[in-house]
């Protein structure tokens, strides 16, 4: 019996275990067993292979069962996912819906999910641009939140690292407040993306510059990719379904194929992570317990570390839900601020106009980018009356319209030759930082649990009074540079969108460099359980501008690298 | 070249290193061939010549040939709330009633310039959900038509991996 036991164990025993499988869980999956360890990788969603398990990927417009439109009752029964662009009927698999996974919304909060192999990396929007040390220096510089224990500096070659092989294009464009990284060839600027560039540069002397954005799509293949069985993005701008070609970064494509390649990954699909088992003898974590789905049996596995990546807020609520006599409070919550200081990215301010110029232009294919504007307020010094600062988005459009008046040949004439619009539309939407505070926060709550018996999270996060100020800005500022620019028919619009459609939510285990104001320290290791690491949004000490997630990866091979050599030299 | 020949093609660019799913297969199934109507059909060939007399054969297809009627029946069956469904059902009685009292003969056996007659009177009617069926009718028309395999393919240059962005190109005249 006890021989049985020990065998028992032995099986469920890895040197390390990943939870999550997206963007930074498959980051970790590819270093650790890249650098020889056993490693099991739990993933609480189904299992979907790349290509394979694409069903929408391949589909011509007539194909899909409605042409694109959503069945009756689904986005009623979605509320809250249905809100999300990337959400219909050619990409519904890839999101959970709303009634399996609950959660309470003590404030208002669209909590946007994809619980599969790869998680949300199938679906994100693609921009990978560095943070600057602007963004590193922020905290410490204005006073808010905690000081970052790391400089850009420190994470320069860890960009550097993950940019080669996810495959990234972009323009070196030497902007100090979004430095260069190692690029693919950028996509174009259309005339009148290239011409309001030029405008800006004129009028503000290079402190706006607009640029194309950096993206995670291979505009042309490097032995590495191809190495990955990926190839050239064939513009299909059909990301969100999977794409059969790897043309842009998911951990379905990249990191995860390449992990099972080295044949010490382990993928467990259908894993919920209940807790981090902590032993109270060897003072760290020994493994994780995991409730099946289909079972709903308990099951634990051991390992040397651990890697926390299963999205920002479900990893705070495995932390608070990993509780013993040591960490009545969440593993590693000594101070109490596990879960506080939640933080995410304004979405909700856009503003739109039109361009009466180049008229004889158009474009042609298609582009899956935009440009993009760069912070450019409180950059070097605080110059208005809220904190921090906002990217944009830019794109011009020469977009048509059909004529469908008529009846019969006269309408058949007017929708089959459509005319090109006698402006170009122009638009950008507001991507803010958000200020992290202890205020937002998330928490268990005390008695709803999920169908898997685990307690729902609660999450209470909202805008603030530098959130409004910041949005007014973003009106005037943008107003103003597109008035500069000739554009007309200037319209902003505030949708007051709910925190969380963003996606960009962050925080709650954040880093730092003392441990009774932080939870992770600069390798992102749980200051009080050194073998656990958080490397997802859960670490992120502030927010900055940038789409993160390209952060994450680089912060995931940096711990992955230090866990590794810590193990090595039995510190762990 | 079908889509199997295509995903084959794919999987030699990446090593071969795929199975090919079941949907690889399935280039021609055009998703309406699955639909059940649950039209009569008198009703069918109803619906058939409405989208027929809003978009008409001339020397490409119309809207009949292009089964564009199936996909208005299976959108409004699949995709709307159960008012719009029975606003449309009504609606389809409606045209046939109106057909008789002003030629005294079936939609079916009216000539076309009858039968857009029927239609546009209706989208003039008093009657709200008359307007509303013809709106509904004429909206999922042009999007069936506009969204179907000939008119894409074969009319307006659709692309599914165009492989290039071209940011400035003249306008052709």
């Amino acid at each position: 019996m006890a021989n049985l036991n020990t065998d028992a164990i032995k099986r469920r025993t890895y040197d390390a275990i990943v939870i999550g499988s997206g963007i930074s869980g498959g980051w970790a999956a590819k270093e650790l067993t890249g650098k020889g360890l056993k490693t099991l990788v739990l993933e609480r969603g189904r299992e979907v292979k790349h290509v394979v398990d694409y069903p929408t990927a391949q589909l011509h417009p007539w194909e899909l069962p409605n042409r694109g439109q959503m069945r009756s009752g689904v986005n009623e029964a979605n509320p809250v996912v249905s809100k999300c662009y990337a959400f219909g009927e050619a990409t519904e698999q890839f999101f959970v819906k709303d009634a399996e996974h609950p959660y309470v919304q003590e404030k208002p909060f669209d909590w946007i999910r994809g619980y599969q192999t790869g998680g949300k990396s199938l679906l994100w929007a693609r921009q990978t641009q560095r943070w600057s040390k602007y963004d590193f220096e922020g905290p410490a510089r204005d006073g808010f939140a905690v000081e970052w224990p790391i400089s850009y500096d420190d994470l320069a070659p860890w960009y550097s690292y993950v940019e080669k092989f996810a495959g990234i294009s972009g323009n070196r464009d030497g902007v100090a407040a979004l430095p260069d990284g190692e690029f693919l060839p950028p996509h174009p600027m259309n005339c009148v993306e290239q011409y309001f560039s030029e405008s800006m540069a004129k009028t503000f002397g290079g402190a706006r510059p607009i640029i194309i954005g950096r993206c995670a799509h291979i505009t042309q293949p490097q032995p590495i990719h191809l190495e990955q069985g990926r190839s050239k993005c064939a513009h299909r701008t059909l990301c969100e379904r999977g794409c059969p070609l790897g043309g842009y970064f998911s951990s379905n494509a990249s990191t995860l194929p390449w992990a099972a390649k080295t044949g010490k990954m382990t993928l467990r699909p259908h894993s919920v992570v209940h807790s981090i088992i902590y032993d109270e003898k060897k003072q760290k974590a020994v493994g994780v317990r995991v409730i099946d789905s289909n079972t709903k049996e308990t099951e634990e596995f051991y390992a040397k570390i651990i890697f926390v990546n299963a999205a920002a807020l479900n990893s705070n609520l495995i932390l608070l839900n990993s509780t013993s006599n040591r960490f009545p409070n969440g593993l590693g919550n000594d101070n109490g601020l596990l879960g506080k200081y939640i933080a995410f990215h304004n979405y909700r301010a856009t503003i739109n106009a039109n361009y009466e110029g180049y008229l004889d232009k158009t474009t042609e294919g298609r582009r899956p980018n935009s440009a993009y504007i760069p912070r450019f307020r409180n950059l070097l010094k605080q110059e208005t009356d809220f904190l921090r600062g906002y990217a944009s988005g830019f794109s011009a459009n020469r977009g048509q319209r059909d004529d469908r008046n008529g009846w019969g040949e006269d309408l058949k004439t007017g929708i089959l030759n459509p005319k090109l619009n006698d402006f170009w539309s122009v638009g950008s939407h507001m991507m803010g930082e958000t200020i992290p505070k202890e205020s937002n926060y998330v928490a268990l709550d005390k008695d709803q649990r999920d169908p898997w018996g685990i307690p729902q999270l609660r999450i209470s996060v909202d805008y603030d009074e530098n959130d409004v100020k910041m949005t007014k800005d973003f009106f005037e500022q943008l107003t103003e540079m597109y008035t500069k620019a000739g554009f007309t028919n200037i319209r902003t619009n505030d949708s007051n969108r709910t925190p969380g459609l963003d996606i960009h939510e962050m925080g709650g285990v954040r880093m730092g460099k003392d441990p009774k104001t932080s939870l992770l320290n600069e390798w992102n290791q749980l200051h009080h359980c050194k073998n656990v690491f958080v490397t997802d949004g859960a670490c992120m000490t502030s927010t900055a501008t940038q789409n993160p997630s390209l952060t994450y990866m680089a912060f995931t091979a940096r711990a992955a690298d230090y866990a590794v050599k810590q193990l090595k030299a039995k510190n762990l | 070249m079908n889509r199997r020949q295509i995903v084959k093609g794919m999987a030699a660019t990446m090593g071969g290193l795929l199975v090919l799913p079941a949907w690889a297969s399935a280039w021609n199934t055009a998703s309406l061939q699955g639909f059940q109507s649950k039209l009569s059909g008198l009703e069918e060939a109803l619906l058939a010549e409405i989208v027929e007399t809003i978009i008409p054969e001339t020397d490409t297809p119309g809207a009949k040939k292009l089964e564009v009627h199936r996909f208005v029946e299976k959108i409004i069956t699949d995709c709307y709330d159960q008012k719009s469904r029975t606003t449309f059902a009504k609606g389809l009685t409606r045209v046939a009633s109106m057909a008789t009292q002003s030629y005294a003969k079936p939609f079916l056996s009216c000539t076309p310039a009858q039968r857009l007659e029927v239609l546009t009177t209706m989208s003039k009617s008093a009657d709200a959900d008359e307007q509303n069926f013809i709106r509904l009718a004429r909206s999922l028309t042009i999007r069936g038509y506009l969204s179907s395999e000939y008119v894409m393919t074969k009319l307006m240059g659709y692309e599914m991996a165009p492989g290039r962005y071209l940011g400035c190109v003249p306008v052709k005249a």
